[in-house]
């Protein structure tokens, strides 16, 4: 029996500093470029990278909050939903008079209702999983956004709107700049604060979190809020990259989002994973599309290639995890 | 010779970062009630889920009727006819009481293999009667009480027709009468040639039922002993390892001002008319059977599930407590029963766990002061005597008694005046118990307002000032300085209310 | 014996029943949909004469035909607390597999066909209770991805192209249109399919094994059920029963497309989670899947027919969802509460 009595300091260890999944995830990363490369020589330049993360960093926004929904244990698969509803309502205001500015604040308001919705439905029904409550308001929302535009497409959205999705800080997009400073709120929010430790905490034991005095329902409502806002940033920035909307934009998107978050190390029994892992998988998967795009991998074998990605990554922590625990007495 | 029935030789059992059995033997005559003995921890379940094929051992041998056998799963246990009733009942909620009894094991036309429900709807309905039940086999089990649910786990024992019965403190949850009924079956199962594991950690029934006792202790084998051989003091000793007098270091403490009382606190299904007040540096008892409404009164006065009728008053003022945020501003604690469910992230380090229900305190420019943080967590863990090599182990790989010691350090980062142990010493080797024990009685000498729950009678003689004793959701009494005895504390735990009683109950609700 | 009597008493004492609405509710809830079906089918028959025509209903029918088939394996998943997001996805591979195969070889028998659609699904539902049972993938996880891989699979297998009335010989679209003893085939295969299902999760161990894995998981393996091999069985009947459905929607509605069926598993457990199938795991019976999933076929045939416009129908499905849940929560709360003052305190 160990009669130590405690002390409060710990050893820096290299083989723990090189035992984690994000290095796996650089290493990956770096195996795709130089896939990319051979695949394509249009592939290596700056242009040609700077113009790839504006294709793909739009539902990046979503991914930040989902980490957190991730650490909960919960899911929300009504993102891509929220998307299409908050970006329908702006545009539709904005075809009825509303001053664009106004319109584009709505949109955000929306998709925070909708978050909001969405938490409030998973505390006070705790006996209903999160699966089916945003199964169910992934309908409703996707619903509401046909009823207003039925099979419709809104736009002709004033010139500088464009700027959103298209347009350029020196030679940076500026969608890279905006979804930089999200990530940058989101790690400290995750890793550095009082509210960070506690969704971490839930996520392990969310009956222990509550008899600690943690507020559990508040906590949930706040991150699916999060989440739907931030799906509300994804619809600003995706309608102004296309330039008009319809009721079935970002179809799918949720599948993306999950595929990232898993693939970045956040295990879906929830409590585990880092959110520089999520966002480093949002640039592995985004390169890794633009690429087969480069070389004209049809859609419908990125589709396959995601799938199996998502299957994949849920799988390789589990096969470490048996035979680590096989190990008798660690 | 004669042959036993059930042989188990030289058996460890470790799980990860625990040896939960070490070199343990037990041997089962046929047809005789075996009391099988220990305190929380002892490693009692455990031992009863390699016998029933549940678990696997790490190492040593089972020999059924003289024949070495080697369990894949439970149904290698049932087919030589060894079946089990388990402490906490394992029902299907949603399937009916003849479901519940014949899993496994349903009866199914030859051929066809098509259930044949007729036959077993009628043949619960027997067991049922047997056991003097009066719900019918087609009720759905979730719709049952805790009593209910247990004469079907009996059923369910009895339906397979089984040579060796394991009874895992099945007397934990019923009252005297209930437990006469049980010990009459149990003889008649005895009688009918089955033989019989019976374990409990309540004396009475061992005297009233056993031929044999074994005795277990933090994982080991201690001892067999016929039952007429071996006296009370005897066993205690075998249990707790050493004598009751030497264990509980309580000191006399000055009471103090009123900090908290209640006035008739209720809710619906669980207890009704709970009143007492606490003083400073008093240590309050709570005990009664399992289901008695204990904890559930505790987790509404911390806030788990509101309360719906009755007053509470902190400090003589009136409050009204409806989450646990509200509890601890208020400065009451409460130390969760189920340490592991409850109290602890168990894959988070030590420093964590402790600073986890007062985390604002180390907020400082808006971050987290990790910093802060560590020198707190090492502080409060010094002074628990937490024993590991550093405040970044996880609590996972610790003992049970540092675990406990862990969750006393995180109750005292709040600024409390009452705190709420529920079971504090539950699943605790005898060493951690007695220091568990000091600091209690530390804790009471300066000045906090304890309520300890606790179902071990020694803990409850031993430490407490006075003892509320609960049965079924009330108060039945409460002893004063003098009053705490066994004989006390058991007539008013166990005796059932008369009809007329549980008559004028109903009136009132 | 008079003195057992009287510590039976003891154990078990029952104070005169008292029944809150919502524990009458869950008694005879099947008897409320169907009355809630007739009340429905009399106000449309009002507002739109052609609702309870030959056609309308025949057609009406061999829809809900379709959609109760997937709603039986639905069932059986979430009885284990799991969902099926993909059975669109397999529905359409299997569909398209289906009609490749009869394009290609228009002499073939339509029930090689049949059995062929149901052997892909079959293998579709393979894999994935494999992911799910043995390798511990979350439903939702695992069921979103491979929705994914086999929405994919099925366009790579048509090219993109549409397999469209006129490649199909008449056998093959006869499946749907044709009759036995002059019922409507689909019909016949839904009814036998509910017989089967019945029977089985009824009748036979391993049926009623879903269930207890489903009630609680922990108490199954202690009762020493195999729940990784329950899993996968179910996860597989699903999928099989996807492929058959598969078959059945394509002869029916004479074209194999790459989105066939898109978004059509949120219409199987809206009708489970009307017909009571409890989301938390452990409930649900074929009578009320039946009767949940005629409501939902009613109501998608109805809605046009009252002149709702049909880009309302998504946001009525996904209410219809989140009420029926939340009913049911409601209700099953009730129900708690009422033995909970049964309690004698």
């Amino acid at each position: 029996m160990d009669t130590r009595v405690i002390s409060g300091s710990r050893a820096f260890s290299w083989k723990r500093f090189f035992m984690q999944w994000e290095w796996m995830l650089v290493l990956i990363f770096i195996a795709v470029n130089i896939m990319n490369m051979n695949l394509s020589e249009y592939y290596w330049s700056f242009d040609s990278l700077r113009d790839a993360t504006m294709t793909f960093l739009d539902k990046a926004f979503i991914v930040l909050p989902m980490v957190l929904i991730i650490i909960l244990g919960d899911i929300d698969i009504s993102v891509a939903s929220i998307v299409a509803l908050s970006s329908v309502i702006m545009a539709d205001l904005y075809n009825s008079g509303v001053p664009m500015p106004l319109a584009m604040l709505i949109c955000l308001g929306v998709g925070l209702v909708c978050g909001f919705i969405n938490g409030l439905l998973i505390v006070k029904f705790k006996e209903l999983s999160s699966v089916i409550v945003t199964l169910a308001t992934m309908i409703i929302y996707r619903g509401i956004a046909y009823i207003l535009l039925e099979d419709q497409a809104a736009g002709k959205f004033p010139e500088w709107f464009s700027f959103l999705g298209w347009g350029y800080v020196g030679p940076v997009p500026f969608i890279l700049i905006v979804f930089a400073v999200c990530a940058a709120v989101f790690i400290v929010l995750l890793h550095r604060t009082t509210f960070g430790r506690r969704v971490y905490a839930m996520g392990n034991n969310l009956t222990a979190s509550r008899f600690s005095g943690i507020r559990v329902d508040r906590m949930k409502i706040i991150v699916f809020t999060l989440a739907g806002l931030m799906a509300a940033v994804t619809a600003l920035f995706l309608t102004s990259r296309m330039g008009s909307t319809r009721p079935n934009v970002a179809t799918g998107y949720e599948l993306d989002v999950i595929a990232m978050v898993v693939l970045g190390g956040i295990s879906t029994a929830g409590g585990k994973g880092r959110m520089i892992g999520a966002i480093l998988a949002v640039f592995l998967i985004g390169f890794l599309r633009y690429g087969l795009g480069l070389v004209n991998v049809p859609a419908q074998v990125l589709l396959i290639i995601l799938g199996l990605l998502l299957i994949v990554a849920v799988m390789l922590p589990k096969l470490k995890l048996s035979s680590l625990t096989r190990k008798p007495g660690r | 010779m004669e042959p036993y029935v059930l042989e188990l030789k030289a058996i460890t059992k470790i799980f990860p970062g625990v040896k939960a059995l070490s070199d343990v033997m037990f041997q089962l005559a046929p047809g005789e009630i075996h009391a099988l003995m220990g305190e929380n921890g002892a490693g009692k379940s455990t031992f009863i889920k390699i016998i029933t094929g549940v678990h696997s051992p790490t190492e040593g041998e089972m020999y059924v009727n003289g024949q070495k056998v080697q369990f894949q799963n439970p149904n290698d246990a049932k087919r030589l006819g060894i079946a089990a009733i388990y402490q906490h009942v394992t029902c299907y909620p949603d399937l009916s009481v003849t479901e519940n009894i014949f899993m496994g094991h349903e009866k199914v036309q030859k051929g066809t293999r098509r259930i044949r429900w007729g036959e077993m709807h009628k043949e619960a309905q027997k067991l049922l009667d047997d056991l003097g039940a009066k719900f019918s086999p087609r009720t759905l089990m979730g719709s049952l009480s805790v009593a209910e649910q247990q004469i079907v786990e009996i059923a369910k024992a009895l339906s397979t027709d089984a040579k060796i019965i394991i009874m895992d403190e099945p007397t934990a949850a019923l009252t005297k009468r209930e437990s006469e009924e049980l010990y009459r079956i149990t003889e008649r199962l005895r009688d009918r040639g089955a033989s019989i594991i019976f374990i409990s950690h309540r004396f009475e029934d061992m005297y009233r039922l056993a031929s044999k006792v074994t005795v277990f202790r933090d994982g080991k084998y201690i001892g067999s002993w016929q039952v007429n051989e071996i006296d009370n003091k005897d066993l205690i000793v075998a249990m707790v390892g050493r004598e009751i007098t030497q264990l509980f270091p309580k000191t006399e403490a000055k009471l103090g001002d009123e900090v908290l009382r209640t006035d008739g606190l209720g809710r619906t299904g669980y207890f009704a008319d709970i009143s007492f007040s606490l003083r400073r540096g008093e240590i309050l008892g709570f005990t009664g059977l399992v289901g008695a409404g204990r904890t559930e009164v505790f987790q509404s006065l911390f806030g788990i599930e509101a309360y719906d009728r009755g007053n509470v008053f902190v400090k003589g003022e009136p409050v009204r407590i409806d989450n646990p945020q509200q509890a601890m501003k208020l400065g009451i604690g409460y130390l969760p029963e189920d340490r592991q469910k409850q109290g602890l992230v168990l894959d988070w380090e030590i420093s964590r766990n402790i600073t986890l229900s007062a985390l604002d305190r180390f907020v400082s420019k808006g971050s987290l002061d990790t910093a802060k943080e560590e020198e707190e967590a090492v502080r409060l863990a010094q002074k628990m005597n937490v024993k590991a090599p550093s405040i970044y182990h996880l609590v996972s790989s610790l003992s049970g008694g540092n675990q406990q010691k862990v969750v006393f350090a995180k109750l005292l980062t709040a600024d409390l005046d009452i705190l709420i142990l529920d079971e504090p010493t539950k699943g605790v080797d005898v060493g951690a118990k007695s220091a568990i024990y000091e600091i209690i009685s530390t804790l009471a000498g300066q000045g906090y307002g304890v309520i300890m729950i606790s179902s071990e009678m020694p803990e409850m003689i031993g430490m407490c000032d006075r003892v509320a004793v609960m049965r079924e959701g009330r108060i039945t009494a409460m002893l004063g300085k003098g009053e705490v005895t066994q004989e006390n504390i058991l007539q008013a735990a166990m005796e059932s209310r008369s009809p007329s009683e549980a008559l004028a109950g109903v009136a009132k609700s | 014996m008079a003195e057992t009597k009287m510590a039976a008493k003891g154990l078990v004492n029952r104070p005169a029943e008292k029944q809150s609405l919502s524990a009458v509710v869950a008694k005879f809830r099947e008897l409320g949909l169907l009355g809630f079906i007739i009340v429905l089918s009399l106000i449309v028959q009002l507002r739109n004469p052609s609702f309870l025509t030959l056609e309308n209903m025949n057609d009406m029918i061999t829809n809900t035909a379709i959609l109760s088939i997937l709603a039986v394996g639905m069932m059986l998943v979430i009885i284990t607390r799991g969902i099926d997001l993909s059975i669109g996805a397999t529905l359409a591979l299997s569909g398209m597999i289906a009609a490749l195969t009869v394009n290609a070889f228009p002499e073939v028998n339509p029930l090689i066909a049949i059995l062929l659609g149901t052997a892909v699904g079959l293998v579709c539902g393979v894999v994935l209770g494999f992911l799910i049972a043995k390798m511990g993938i979350l439903p939702i996880i695992a069921t979103l991805g491979m929705m994914n891989v086999f929405r994919g699979l099925t366009f790579m297998a048509s090219g993109g192209k549409w397999v469209s009335a006129h490649q199909m010989p008449v056998s093959f679209k006869a499946i749907a249109t044709g009759s036995i003893f002059g019922i409507n085939t689909l019909i016949v295969i839904a009814v036998v399919i509910y017989i089967v299902f019945y029977y089985f999760i009824n009748h036979t161990r391993t049926g009623r094994q879903i269930y207890a894995v489903g009630s609680n998981p922990e108490s199954a393996k202690i009762s020493g059920i195999r729940n990784d091999r329950i899993l996968w069985l179910v996860y597989s009947i699903m999928g099989g029963l996807s492929g058959l459905a598969g078959v059945l929607w394509v002869s029916k509605f004479a074209s194999a497309q790459g989105d066939t069926a898109m978004g059509y598993e949120l219409s199987v457990i809206a009708a489970c989670v009307l017909g009571g199938v409890s989301i938390a795991g452990g409930s649900g019976k074929v009578s009320g899947v039946i009767l949940g999933s005629i409501l939902l076929g009613i109501l998608n045939n109805a809605l046009p027919l009252i002149n709702v416009s049909p880009f309302w129908q998504t946001g009525i499905q996904g209410s219809i969802i989140l009420i029926a849940v939340i009913t049911n929560a409601l209700v099953k709360r009730g129900v708690d509460r009422n033995n909970l003052m049964r309690r004698n305190i």
